[in-house]
């Protein structure tokens, strides 16, 4: 048996994952700054 | 349970396109997305495993036999970069592009487009690494690790780098898919703490790695800009510290190691709970587990650095947070051995490789635990035992369940029956010969035969010739594997069922085999007692 999702259902779904995968883009960039930042501190 | 795949007229085998260019290159179909991850791993895996032949041959004896030192040291380096980064990572993405959707009840994964992305970089990212190899000044040969200031001495440094970007952001939008997809296109009632161990294992390692994977970028930014823009990040002479580069690329090294064995473990939760006609055994126990060691992972780092002259107060926490890892890797152990348990097992190709498995990778994991011990740490650092090690590890653990997976979900992908007999025969020649070759090197190392060296006392020369004849023969038993894959694509006339194995359970057996191109437009209803761990207790 399968459930139906509704068009709106479908398309919050995907604006959902687009934001989860903005979300965790952004923690990415986050790090690599991060962790270059604290190599300039340390190195200082 | 879903019934509904194999009946739902939007389930079925067309909709590929038939132009091989726009198939293969510009797939958005996790299916395919899957099937190209998979094989560009297995090229990855023969190429990388060539060059462990030409290491092998050049110690087959002592003294200098077949190649210079230089490439000797491009060998040992190269190896290791394709086959973590080429071939057991991308192998894992592969099986999670396939099976995540399958598993979850979803259409696709979340993010197609940027699938399709994430794959199409990694053939250019080894095709730049691999050509340093024919470059004037030749490729990197300081070791994977690509520690200052050796690795700055290598010409062709600036490709190298690139190549790790580029194989860095690959993993991170696979990653960023991953995530997307599990968290937010599960089937309607496919709670969390419903979800197959695989997919819970690929949800915690891909926040591994967007932990992880940033960090080796900027340290290898930094090698760059100590290289080509005159900063001294990494270089004493001029205020830095090559200790320093140690420290972040370990902080990114040691969780990168669970990235290549958690998956693994999801793998082992999966066939041997089949084979034994069993849920497994403390499922929530299991999910737990991974989470601990992925957290673990990221207070352990300096374990690998105790010969650099670490403080004591630093060696003692590092040494007891790495044997802490022993607590919820044994639960994970422990609940393997107890699925089986009283249950009706039998014996196919998937669950002899699950099995040893579990055997070879506990045995990979107690010499973990003795390279834990600080005061041991010191004899056996840069030794062969720490190669025995890592190799139990990656090779008994992690190649040995992408083998089982891809026997476990083959009748799956291609609708056909590899041949068992075969399937055995690879088996048991993997099994013998890969204990041929790293058992010994255990000795070796503790002997002191140092690691990353073409040539060698003559003391050791037995224990080489053993692992050498051993490597060989392991290398030659992966072209079974080869021919039983190329059998069940193209020439297999024994159709797989859709549920292929008689004690499987969980939504990806209840399409048919071989998988339509599309699946689950329509999610499926789920039922509790036909998910893969039974029924679990709120």
């Amino acid at each position: 048996m399968n459930q139906q999702l509704t068009e709106t259902e479908q398309a919050a779904r995907l604006k959902r994952a687009r934001r989860t995968a903005y979300a965790v883009a952004a923690i990415a960039v986050a790090v690599f700054l991060f962790s270059i930042l604290q190599m300039l501190w340390i190195s200082k | 349970m879903a019934h509904a795949a194999t009946h739902d007229h939007h389930d079925d085998h067309h909709g590929a396109p038939k132009n091989f260019f726009v198939r293969w290159c510009m797939s958005t179909n996790h299916k395919d997305i899957g099937t190209l991850y998979l094989v560009f791993s297995l090229l990855m895996f023969f190429i990388g495993g060539s060059f462990a032949m030409v290491i092998r041959a050049e110690l087959f004896k002592p003294g200098m036999q077949l190649v210079q030192p230089y490439f000797f040291n491009e060998m040992t380096t190269m190896h290791a970069l394709v086959m973590i980064f080429g071939a057991v990572m991308p192998a894992f993405v592969g099986l999670g592009n396939w099976m995540i959707p399958l598993m979850i009840g979803a259409p696709d994964m979340a993010l197609p487009r940027m699938n399709n992305l994430s794959f199409w970089i990694l053939p250019f990212a080894f095709a730049l690494l691999l050509s340093t190899l024919f470059m004037a000044g030749g490729g990197p040969a300081g070791g994977w690790t690509l520690y200052p200031p050796l690795s700055l001495q290598t010409d062709s440094l600036a490709y190298v780098v690139f190549a790790v970007h580029l194989m860095g952001i690959s993993s991170i939008m696979g990653a960023i898919n991953i995530i997307a997809t599990i968290l937010n296109m599960r089937a309607p009632g496919m709670d969390l703490l419903k979800m197959p161990v695989f997919v819970w294992s690929w949800l915690i390692t891909a926040f591994l790695l967007i932990a992880v994977m940033p960090v080796l970028a900027g340290a290898v930014t930094m090698l760059l800009t100590d290289k080509y823009f005159g900063t001294s990040f990494f270089n004493a002479g001029g205020g830095g510290d090559p200790v320093l580069f140690q420290h972040i690329f370990w902080f990114f090294g040691h969780p990168e190691v669970y990235i290549m064995i958690l998956p693994a473990f999801g793998i082992i939760s999966e066939i041997i709970p089949t084979f034994s006609r069993k849920p497994i055994f403390g499922y929530k126990a299991m999910v737990f587990a991974i989470a601990s060691i992925a957290f673990l992972s990221f207070i352990v780092w300096a374990h690998h650095m105790f010969a650099v002259g670490l403080p004591l107060g630093a060696e003692i926490f590092f040494m007891y947070a790495t044997m802490l890892i022993a607590v919820p890797t044994g639960v994970k152990v422990f609940n393997w051995v107890s699925t089986m348990w009283g249950g009706s097992m039998t014996f196919e190709t998937p669950m002899l490789f699950a099995v040893a498995f579990v055997i070879l990778f506990t045995i990979g994991g107690f010499s973990g635990l003795m390279l834990a011990l600080v005061p041991a740490d010191f004899q056996y650092h840069d030794s062969y035992f720490v190669v025995a090690h890592f190799h139990y590890v990656l090779v008994t653990g992690a190649i040995f369940a992408i083998i089982a997976a891809t026997y476990y979900w083959l009748p799956k992908w291609t609708g056909h029956m590899y041949s068992e007999f075969w399937g055995k025969v690879h088996f048991w020649n993997s099994v013998i010969w890969v204990n041929v070759l790293f058992f010994p090197q255990h000795f070796l190392g503790l002997a002191g035969m140092p690691r990353r060296i073409p040539d060698y006392n003559v003391a050791f020369a037995n224990f080489n010739m053993i692992s050498s004849i051993g490597g060989f023969l392991f290398g030659a038993s992966q072209l079974i594997f080869l021919g039983v894959i190329v059998h069940a694509v193209w020439f297999s006339r024994k159709k797989a069922t859709d549920r292929v194995w008689e004690g499987a359970k969980g939504l990806e057996w209840t399409v048919p085999s071989p998988a339509p191109y599309h699946t689950f437009e329509l999610p499926p209803v789920i039922h509790d007692e036909e998910l893969a761990h039974g029924h679990v207790e709120d």
